[in-house]
């Protein structure tokens, strides 16, 4: 099965990179998340009765960056694909590994995307601890890589499934930690990576809670991902 | 392609008149129910788009089905082929099945060579047999000089020529072509059906969906779909 995915997961992998736009968004989103959005996501802080630093705006700009650009590219990856998955997966390579190698490229392209926030945010402010903002953020591209995932799946159209993936990244994004002075918001997907994110960007470490908590979302994210991407392979009722 | 339900049953046939008998029944589908639920409440409304289908194919023929847009054909198909569920009936069809769908199901920013690679890795053929393979399809369909072009690079015609190549390269026993040269200049659309005889008489079964009338000289027996079954055969 692994090596059977093996190699529709590079072309999977190959069909995102050819596209010049994409290649173009994987530099230009980090930036303008890392130099511009990190502000306006203080200012709404404030406004909002938040805490949030503006060197914690940057830390967490460059983990929103990496689950847009993950979470659009999952989406499309499913809708864009759907018909030639499930003729390929009919002609005999079945939905689990259409779906593995599928993931295999998500995660790929999740990994790419996240290294060029770290890398803008690494150049932007530096990281007081970088490994730990790494972890963090390739976390933010995972879980994202399973909401665009299953929006892709249980939406046909893509201009609505993009749709509704930025409104969760909006109101994902606007109740993070420290955005407001209200604790309604306390559980949402990216919880744990943010408040990973913004201690490693103050060069503090975290509580074992959130390193625990972010890794049950990202292998829960993956699980998701993962049915989403069979479910799109799979035969039709 | 997977089977559906148990290999098709091998059946006694009578010789088709002035020419080789055809072989055992290789498809056969029964019964076969077919609805679809659009919209959400109140505006959800169920579409009946099969109602008791059934058709066979023997190795060795070349079979029609036709009928009115939206009689079902594309649907039957589907549901044959394994990308559909049906609601109700029985499906028996062979392990080795090509599929040419109506629309190329293709992937924009690959290749033709890439395509072929990710179809024989579905079909089971090693290096050798691929290459053997699309060698011959590619001069038969005389699209050699695309093999290293993407599909946004590619005209209407040589996407469906690559649509076709990619159904047949596993040389399967049941053909299923749902109008399959849709884009085709003259030549190809003769060329077309020459392939598809010789493979008729090389004892492959062909089910192709049709909805013209001047094909039907060239089809050893037709369906005719109307409202979700068939009524003329």
């Amino acid at each position: 099965m692994l090596s059977a995915a093996l190699a529709p997961s590079l072309d999977f992998t190959r069909e995102h990179l050819r596209a010049p736009l994409t290649l173009v968004l994987l530099v230009a989103i980090p930036v303008f998340f890392v130099l511009i959005f990190a502000s306006v996501l203080g200012d709404f802080a404030k406004a909002l009765g938040g805490t949030l630093a503006a060197q914690s705006a940057t830390a967490i700009s460059a983990g929103w960056a990496a689950a847009f650009l993950s979470g659009t590219l999952a989406l499309f990856q499913v809708s864009s694909s759907r018909g030639a998955d499930r003729r390929l997966s009919a002609a005999g390579l079945g939905p689990w590994r259409v779906a593995s190698a599928r993931i295999a490229a998500a995660l790929a392209i999740g990994l790419t995307v996240s290294a060029f926030a770290f890398v803008t945010l690494w150049l932007r402010s530096g990281i007081g601890h970088p490994l730990h903002a790494a972890v963090a953020i390739a976390s933010f591209a995972v879980i994202y890589i399973g909401l665009g995932a299953l929006i892709g799946a249980l939406v046909k159209g893509a201009l609505e499934g993009s749709l509704l993936v930025v409104l969760l990244f909006s109101l994902d994004a606007f109740s993070s930690p420290e955005m407001t002075s209200s604790s309604s918001f306390a559980w949402t997907p990216t919880r744990s990576a943010a408040n990973l994110l913004i201690d490693a960007g103050g060069g503090q470490g975290s509580p074992s809670a959130d390193w625990l908590g972010m890794a049950v979302v990202a292998v829960a994210s993956v699980a998701v991902a993962m049915a989403a991407f069979w479910l799109a392979a799979r035969t039709r009722s | 392609m997977t089977p559906d339900a148990a290999s098709a049953p091998a059946a006694e046939s009578a010789p088709a008149e002035g020419g080789e008998p055809p072989g055992p029944v290789i498809l056969s589908a029964s019964g076969v129910d077919k609805s679809f639920h659009h919209g959400i409440w109140p505006r959800r409304r169920r579409i009946d788009v099969l109602r008791g289908a059934s058709l066979e194919v023997r190795g060795g023929e070349l079979v029609g089905l036709v009928g009115e847009n939206g009689s079902g054909k594309s649907t039957l198909m589907q549901i044959v082929v394994g990308l559909l569920k049906r609601d109700a009936g029985e499906v028996h069809r062979p392990k080795r099945l090509g599929y040419c769908p109506q629309v190329p199901m293709l992937w924009e920013k690959l290749t033709v060579d890439e395509h072929f690679q990710l179809f024989a890795l579905a079909y089971g053929l090693d290096e050798e047999q691929r290459e053997r393979s699309v060698g011959g399809l590619l001069e038969e369909l005389q699209f050699g000089k695309y093999r290293s072009y993407r599909i946004e690079e590619l005209s209407g015609g040589t996407r469906q020529k690559l649509n076709l190549a990619i159904s047949l390269m596993h040389e399967p026993e049941l053909l299923l072509l749902d109008e399959p040269y849709s884009g085709f200049d003259w030549e190809t659309y003769l060329r077309f059906w020459e392939m598809s005889q010789r493979r008729r008489d090389a004892g492959m079964g062909i089910l192709i969906v049709s909805h013209l009338l001047a094909e039907r000289e060239r089809l050893d027996r037709m369906y005719e779909l109307c409202e979700g079954q068939v009524c003329n055969c």
